[in-house]
């Protein structure tokens, strides 16, 4: 699997916030397609490259230039760690309203939000708290890439 | 309709675990010692060392690196020593550490004298270590 670079912090803060915009419209609107979209773009970033995600390329266009510049570095495994979890979630999501299942599909959609925003808002990393839990109840989904 | 419930639902949920996480965020806390796994013996120097474990996939951890490995430096009788656990989750499980960074000040005989859940801070740390520093 490739490494991506670390990456200016605030670009994953910014991607959490659309993509929180985005789980939104899915709750709101039940619309399944969209969540399959994200559900796309969350495999990409986690099993490919962050480089793939297009709202790391609107914060580096759009809103990078406005902002002070910054040191700060984060690195790219946590971040690829949190659209990994971003994805199982969607999945199910996406399997849920496209098989008339829509408590299914609504519920993981619910979990996937709350997570992308306790990202956006809180800067969660979602990797500190669930790995060690993850590798001690559930080893096979969290093995170290 | 539900979706809309749904999204408050998730909007309240997020804030709640969001307010609860920045509160227990560098909170001091004091465990009974436990046996020390022998990754975590082998760290210990003399006085008082800060085991820091962390994993791959914890973006903090740096952060909390960079404030203990300073803190270390500036004190007497204080050691930083970092611990990766992304593949030892046994070590992790023994010192009953579910989450990363998690700072375990040990005495030199392996005695836990508090430990640290999140990144430090490190006026509040130093505070609470000054007893045990010689």
């Amino acid at each position: 699997m490739p490494k991506d670079a670390p990456v200016d912090p605030r670009g994953p803060r910014f991607s959490a916030w659309m993509t929180t915009v985005v789980l939104a419209i899915v709750l709101l609107t039940g619309w399944w397609r969209l969540l399959a979209a994200q559900t796309v773009l969350f495999a990409m970033c986690a099993f490919i490259s962050l480089k793939l995600n297009p709202w790391g390329h609107v914060y580096r266009f759009a809103v990078q230039p406005r902002l002070t510049p910054t040191t700060e570095r984060e690195e790219a495994a946590p971040l690829r760690f949190a659209q990994g979890v971003g994805f199982v979630f969607a999945l199910i999501g996406t399997l849920g309203y496209a098989t008339g299942l829509t408590a299914l599909g609504t519920v993981a959609t619910s979990l996937a939000l709350v997570a992308a925003l306790l990202n956006a808002a809180f800067g969660l990393c979602l990797g500190c708290e669930v790995y060690l839990l993850l590798r001690r109840y559930a080893p096979a989904l969290a093995r170290p890439q | 309709m539900t979706g809309v419930w749904a999204l408050l639902g998730a909007l309240a949920v997020a804030g709640a675990i969001g307010v609860l996480l920045k509160a227990r965020e560098g909170r001091i806390s004091r465990n009974e010692s436990v046996d020390l796994p022998a990754p975590v013996r082998d760290l210990l120097a003399p006085g008082v060392t800060l085991v820091q474990l962390s994993t791959t996939f914890c973006a903090p951890c740096r952060h909390a690196k960079v404030i203990l490995s300073d803190l270390a430096d500036r004190t007497d009788g204080l050691t930083h020593a970092e611990l990766d656990v992304t593949n030892l989750p046994d070590v992790a499980a023994a010192l009953g550490v579910m989450r990363t960074p998690t700072t375990l000040a040990l005495t030199d005989d392996g005695t836990e004298v508090l430990r640290v859940g999140g990144v430090p801070k490190r006026d509040t740390l130093l505070a609470a270590l000054q007893p045990h520093l010689r």
